[in-house]
């Protein structure tokens, strides 16, 4: 086992060093490598933390002598999550459904009563044909859970349907430096809503509101923008509160215990229901993996505004060495995250109770199950710790490519993951496997992607060429194992 | 006879493995229609002989005649062109096939580019015929006993016209009938001039069957007894090397209370029949039977791998529900298993984390492993039950079976059990280690353990216990004491009378 890790770990200096001095111009002079650029090594190290936190999960699995094929859908379907339990949207604080709008008696019927609806008040209308229309109410009836608005205005047609947004009306718009919205303080905005300002002919222009103060009567609320001089105080203010679905904290927990609930159904198929694992996860890809498109439509999901305040936990780094104010070199913060992450897994495996079982049944599951093991709970562990890696990972993928592509995304980072824990060391007939050696197989397979980059190798060779290296590393492993055993033989006779 | 040429000789014969040398030169004759055996306790090199002689392994130095004349194998091809066969201790069957597809696997007689069937199923038919066994050739092997499987796989060596027939430990799960049936095949066989190679643990057939005997130990030539010469005293004398004065060690232990009582237990393998037994502390109690008797599902049961359908268990006078292993060794109950490398120990783990496996949680803190603990457990456990290794961080699949067998009790003894169940304690280990291991039972009953084992060596049955049951496919037949033990009174019971 050691070995194994120290073999790959030569593969690692030896490809890294060879590659520095290939990319170098000429080749002696090492200041000139592209392969050493810091925005090159930065680049590797965020990649290799990400790729490394799937493979830690996947080694779990590996080394129960499962297989986790759904880690590449899984990581789709969690980045999918992430985006739309985030979304965030701006709508108004009150915006009555309508149900009949009577143009001959200029009358809109709504569904419920809203105290907000006042003699003199703006509205704006939405849907039908006759969108953004703005008009000014007259008088409101109540009658049971109905409220009959008449308007000022003449109405072109009946409608069935839309929407009423109910307007704020705007008691001042300073427009400088910093354009101000007064309005009255019953309107209870808060930092991020949004202002939809309408004027009387329809026009519309939406700010971000970045600052309020409240004074009595009146709330200042500071505008992101500018929005010209037509927007003067005859222009209405429909108040967009703003909406996240969840709150980030929240947001992530759930992802993570959706993905720990993935690996208990992989977990409990393989264990209880007696399903094979490749079965199980191949099933497992194919439905992930179909999910997030029909979630998203098949339509790229981001983040939006979050991207700015999350992007940094994937995409960030801490600098270790400045230009100036430049930042030349840091450290990227995924990168603590695996080192984080690597230490505990190791422990894990190698200093628990229930590490020490997980290798034990991988070897011999009956044995253990002999031994009092509960294996069925160990594994189920160990499915459960995959798809919960695989879950951070996809966040964390997600954030740093800022948009999901559902249909793409993740594609074939199983396969990436098993291949970087098979070359650290970890056997595919289970009971075998070091935390350490994913993340230098990881590293390797990392590696090799930037050298095709770097070399200008055609990127459709670069499937060809990790897997032939993989190949290598493998039968080279298995030569040294043999030639030592016939050494050992050697020694032995002699 | 003496100036008769060997079928098959081999001298000076040296082989290497990682870390042992297995063979230092040894030699063997075969001859004509003769049955020779080949004994020697575990590592003494048998089956590595074997091999070389079948064209499985290569020598290193030696020479390897046949007919007289030097010959080297180069495959099992090689060897059975000269008509040398070899049946495996585990057989090698393709068993989702047909008899008579198995017998002639990768020598399937064709017409027309295609598989002679016909061809294959007449001379089948001769060929079972010919070994006395009652069978279809059409009838997949899955569907025969071990017993007919082997004869299957004997059918098969002399398709070949094996002159030489080597067999590794063919009896060793055979029931007495099938092993009776195979005695008299071998003694036909030999009749037919065929020369038989047979290897065994169990000195009473060895006794019955050879004309001469080849005794290896440690890799050398111990010696040669002919007809006559061979009994049990000097067959283990040569094995081993000294005088083992008493075999099985039994010293008078006083029996405490109860300590595992089974009342009306069934079993899901013998749903008709309900299980009663009570075994005191300090007791050992034997189970003897045919193979299928449902022995094994019995401790099975016993041991939580096969929940009880229905009954009760009483262990220590409590009563316990046996729904896992994990239940039964919190109850206090531990099973040595019969597949010792499946089941028994984790074959690529050192001898320290074996003999933590069971008890290791109960010495951890917040889930995290106490090495101190686990090193301390181990010391103790190798040196009480003398395990024989360069330290407790070998890899237990390096040991020989003996050690291997001690690694598993060493496991159990860690987590200190009330009742101890052992099936099959010394399959597949040498008569040195098999003596230590009795030893170590009748230390165990000492000490107050309540040991229920299960073996298919009469000589062990009447030799270690204080009692025996014996069954009969899945029921319980008879209880026998120690005065009323006899190879006669067990196997009146364990046939069904």
């Amino acid at each position: 086992m050691k070995g194994k890790i120290l073999g790959i770990l030569t593969v690692l200096i030896v490809l890294c060093t060879c590659l520095a001095f290939a990319t170098s111009d000429p080749w002696w002079n090492l200041g000139t490598s592209k392969f050493l650029q810091a925005d090159n090594i930065q680049n590797l190290l965020n990649r290799l933390s990400l790729f490394g936190i799937l493979g830690i999960g996947v080694a779990f699995v590996i080394i129960t002598s499962g297989i986790d094929l759904s880690i590449g859908s899984a990581v789709c379907l969690c980045g999918v999550l992430l985006s739309i339990l985030l979304k965030v949207d701006y709508k108004p604080v009150e915006s009555p459904v309508v149900l009949q709008v009577t143009a001959a008696e200029q009358t809109v019927l709504l569904d419920g009563v809203f105290d907000t609806l006042r003699p003199g008040t703006t509205v704006r209308y939405t849907g039908g044909v006759g969108s953004g229309v703005i008009m000014t109410v007259d008088s409101v009836s109540v009658a049971g859970q109905q409220t009959t608005v008449k308007v000022q205005e003449k109405l072109q047609r009946n409608e069935q349907d839309g929407r009423l947004a109910i307007a704020a009306p705007i008691q001042k718009l300073e427009s400088g430096d910093e354009s101000v919205v007064t309005v009255p303080a019953d309107a209870e905005i808060q930092v991020g809503d949004q202002f939809q300002l309408v004027k009387a002919d329809g026009a519309v222009t939406t700010q971000r509101v970045t600052a309020v103060t409240t004074e009595g009567e009146e709330s200042r609320a500071t505008l992101a923008k500018n929005p010209g001089e037509k927007y003067g105080s005859d222009a209405f203010a429909i108040l967009l509160k703003r909406h996240q679905r969840t709150s980030i904290p929240m947001a992530i927990a759930i992802v993570l215990v959706v993905g720990v609930l993935l690996g208990f159904v992989h977990g409990v198929l393989v264990t209880r229901v007696k399903l094979q694992p490749f079965v199980v996860t191949l099933c497992a890809l194919l439905i992930y993996r179909g999910f997030s498109r029909w979630l998203t439509d098949d339509n790229p999901a981001g983040f939006g505004e979050l991207q700015q305040v999350l992007g940094p936990v994937a995409s960030g780094r801490v600098g270790l060495a400045y230009r100036g104010d430049e930042m030349v070199f840091g450290i990227p913060i995924p990168f603590f995250l695996l080192t984080g992450i690597g230490i505990l897994a190791a422990v894990f495996l190698n200093r628990t109770v229930m590490g020490r079982y997980l290798l034990a049944l991988g070897r011999s599951e009956e044995a253990a199950r002999f031994s009092g093991i509960n294996t069925s709970r160990v594994t189920l562990v160990a499915y459960m710790i995959c798809t919960a890696l695989a879950a951070l990972g996809g966040m964390l993928f997600a954030l740093d490519n800022t948009s999901v592509s559902p249909s793409s995304f993740g594609n074939s980072y199983e396969l990436y993951a098993i291949a970087a824990a098979v070359l650290g060391g970890c056997s595919l007939r289970g009971g075998e496997g070091s935390i350490f050696g994913v993340i230098i197989g990881t590293a390797v397979m990392q590696v090799l992607n930037n050298m095709i980059m770097m070399l200008k190798i055609p990127q459709t060779l670069e499937q060809p060429v990790i897997g032939t290296v993989i190949l290598i590393g493998v039968l080279g492993d298995e030569l040294v194992r043999r030639a030592a055993a016939k050494r050992r033989v050697r020694q032995t006779a002699g | 006879m003496v100036s008769e040429t060997p079928r098959l000789e081999v001298r000076d014969i040296v082989k290497s493995f990682p870390g042992v040398k297995a063979l230092k030169g040894v030699s063997l004759r075969v001859m004509p229609g003769e049955v020779l055996s080949v004994v020697g306790e575990n590592g003494a090199g048998k089956s590595t002989l074997m091999k070389i002689l079948a064209g499985v392994q290569s020598q290193d130095t030696g020479t390897l005649l046949v007919d007289g004349k030097a010959q080297k194998f180069g495959s099992v091809s090689d060897a059975m062109s000269h008509g040398i066969a070899i049946i495996h201790q585990e057989l090698n069957l393709a068993d989702n096939l047909e008899i008579g597809a198995n017998i002639f696997l990768g020598r399937e007689p064709r017409r027309f580019g295609l598989i002679n069937n016909a061809q294959i199923n007449k001379d089948s038919a001769k060929l079972l015929k010919r070994i006395g066994l009652n069978v279809s050739p059409k009838t997949l092997v899955k569907e025969l006993t071990v017993g007919q499987q082997q004869m299957v796989e004997i059918a098969k060596a002399l398709s070949i016209n094996a002159r030489v027939l080597i067999m590794d430990e063919p009896t060793s799960s055979l029931s007495a009938g099938e092993s009776a049936n195979l005695f008299q095949v071998i003694r036909d066989l030999k009749a037919a001039g065929v020369s038989i190679v047979y290897i065994s643990h169990r000195l009473a057939e060895v006794q019955d069957l050879s004309d001469r005997v080849t005794v290896l130990r440690d890799g050398e030539n111990a010696g040669e007894l002919v007809r006559g010469e061979v009994t049990h005293d000097s067959l283990v004398r040569l094995m081993v090397g000294r005088d083992i004065s008493r075999f099985f060690a039994r010293n008078p232990h006083s029996k405490g209370k109860v300590a595992i009582e089974v009342k009306d237990v069934v079993t899901t393998a013998w749903p008709k029949h309900r299980l009663n037994l009570s075994v005191r502390a300090g007791e050992i109690v034997g189970v003897a039977g045919l193979v299928g008797a449902g022995r094994t599902e019995m401790l099975r049961t016993l041991f939580g791998v096969d929940a009880p359908v229905s009954g009760s268990i009483e262990v220590g006078g409590k009563c316990v529900e046996l729904k896992s292993p994990k239940d039964a060794i919190s109850a206090g109950v531990a099973l040595v298993p019969e597949d010792r490398k499946q089941q028994g120990v984790v074959l690529d783990m050192m001898i320290r984390q074996n003999i933590g496996l069971a008890s290791l949680h109960q010495h951890s803190r917040l889930g995290f492993l106490n090495f101190g603990v686990e090193q301390q457990q181990s010391t103790d456990m190798s040196q009480r039950l003398r395990v024989k290794a360069p330290g407790d961080f070998y890899r237990v699949g390096n040991l020989s079976g003996g050690n291997q067998q001690k690694v598993v009790l060493g496991k159990w003894l860690a987590m200190k059990p009330q009742v101890l169940l052992m099936d099959e304690p010394t399959r597949g280990i040498d008569v040195g280690a098999k003596q230590e291991i009795y030893q170590l039972m009748d230390e165990l009953a000492g000490q107050g353990i309540a040991i229920l084992f299960v073996s298919s060596e009469l000589e062990e049955i009447i030799g270690m216990s204080d009692r025996v049951i014996v069954m009969h496919e899945g029921r319980i037949t008879g209880e026998l004491s120690r005065e009323q033990l006899s190879e006669e009174s067990i196997m009146h019971l364990a046939t069904g009378h």
